[in-house]
């Protein structure tokens, strides 16, 4: 390909040329040759029929048409004509042509075909090059994949144990504070002109919520009744105890014979 | 298929009523002896409005909730007697927009029942009456209505 690429290059514009050349030349013998047979046509058929000279006197309308359908068919007939009076009268000529015409076919199709096939192979081999690397990219990739699956699944499987153990450790170490682990809930409170939510967790005892409500509140605690789906809420109960969730609604009442005592 | 609309519709209800529902009011549906939950029976308590005659009282009324709900509306009950001129001997309380053919709207929420209700304690419609008793005297002897209230609303204090 390269030994094409490095003649072909050098050389193409020298055929080009002769390419031209021929093909002007072609053009001008095949006009040449297909003028004269036309112009002996005319000099063989005129004598014989001497339309122009006999038309013109009959009608002139006719004449005309005559004129215009005689020039006619004799296009025809050079074309029809042509190629048998150019290879009858020009043998040389047209197997010079036809051998130039193998010639251009020959030149003018080897460049395109030595680039194409060029190109096409160098474009196979850059296109292979880049498809083994992106292969070798891919392969490098799920390689790491799996090994990152891999260890992730270790550290997976150790993790267990490891939580475990810290958990148990936790336990061991700190049973009475397992704040972290504690579920949480958010819960409101409602008086009669406000809502207040709260968060707090789900096993701590009511009485630590109602004693902080109190003191922001400013009431006793012991005037004050929090009520659940309209039971009364035991300050010893839980969130859980209850079976709470979130953003449930605890309501409060000011006992009216507090109410009256503070009047 | 009405059955799970019905449920699953009052499953929507309470949970957002436990979430949000105004001051006062209960609403939860029934628990069986076994513990299990009955939604299309509802205990609910509406306290009586601040501010009028009703007020401290805590009536107890109960929502029977049909398997047509909520094309249906419930069948709304106060205990048997309750002094009211819009609520039947039975309990049963009459209210337009617990009235299939009148008011209904499948789009009412329990928390726009109650409170309608609420409403109706101590806004009478004196044209059209459910018992006697109450209608007459909300008619003829308003004073005496006012203590018949007054006597109804320590007869439900609040049971906290």
């Amino acid at each position: 390909m390269k030994l094409n690429q490095e003649n072909g290059g050098p050389l193409l514009p020298l055929l080009r040329s002769l390419v031209v050349a021929d093909g002007a030349g072609l053009r001008n013998s095949g006009r040449v040759t297909a003028t004269p047979p036309a112009d002996s046509t005319k000099d063989d058929l005129e004598p014989l029929f001497d339309y122009r000279r006999v038309q013109p006197l009959n009608i002139v309308c006719l004449d005309d048409d005559c004129l215009d359908t005689s020039p006619v068919p004799s296009p025809k007939r050079r074309k029809f004509a042509n190629p048998d009076v150019a290879e009858v009268d020009l043998d040389k000529d047209v197997e010079v042509i036809k051998v130039v015409n193998v010639e251009e076919e020959d030149w003018l199709a080897p460049p395109p075909v030595v680039s194409t096939k060029a190109y096409s192979k160098i474009g196979e081999d850059s296109t292979i090059k880049e498809l083994r690397r992106r292969k070798q990219e891919l392969l490098s990739f799920a390689q790491s994949a799996k090994s990152m699956l891999q260890e992730e699944e270790e550290s997976a499987k150790q993790e267990p144990s490891g939580s475990s153990k810290l958990s148990l450790d936790a336990v061991a170490e700190q049973p009475k504070n397992p704040a972290p682990e504690r579920a949480k809930i958010v819960i409101s409170i409602q008086n009669k002109d406000e809502i207040k939510q709260f968060r707090i967790y789900m096993d701590d005892k009511f009485e630590k919520l109602f004693s902080l409500y109190a003191n922001k509140a400013k009431l006793d605690l012991q005037s004050l009744v929090f009520s659940f789906d309209g039971d009364k809420i035991n300050l010893a109960a839980t969130p859980a105890s209850l079976g709470m969730e979130d953003d449930d609604i605890i309501e409060t009442f000011c006992l009216n014979l507090d109410m009256l005592t503070m009047k | 298929m009405s059955d799970g609309i019905a449920r699953s519709r009052l499953a929507e209800e309470r949970k957002a009523w436990r979430k949000n529902h105004p001051h006062g009011f209960v609403a939860k549906p029934e628990t069986r002896a076994d513990g299990s939950v009955d939604l299309m029976v509802w205990h609910c308590v509406i306290p009586g409005k601040n501010g009028t005659d009703w007020e401290g009282g805590y009536f107890p009324l109960t929502l029977n909730f049909s398997e047509e709900y909520p094309s249906k509306p419930p069948k709304c009950k106060f205990p048997n007697g309750f002094f009211h001129p819009n609520v039947y001997p039975s309990g049963i309380v009459c209210l337009s927009i617990l009235s299939e053919r009148r008011g209904w709207r499948p789009s009412i929420t329990v928390k726009q029942i109650l409170v309608g209700i609420q409403d109706l304690l101590d806004q009478p419609n004196a044209t059209d009456a459910a018992q006697t008793e109450g209608h007459q005297l909300y008619v003829s002897n308003p004073n005496e209505y006012r203590k018949r209230v007054q006597q109804q609303v320590l007869q439900y204090p609040q049971s906290l």
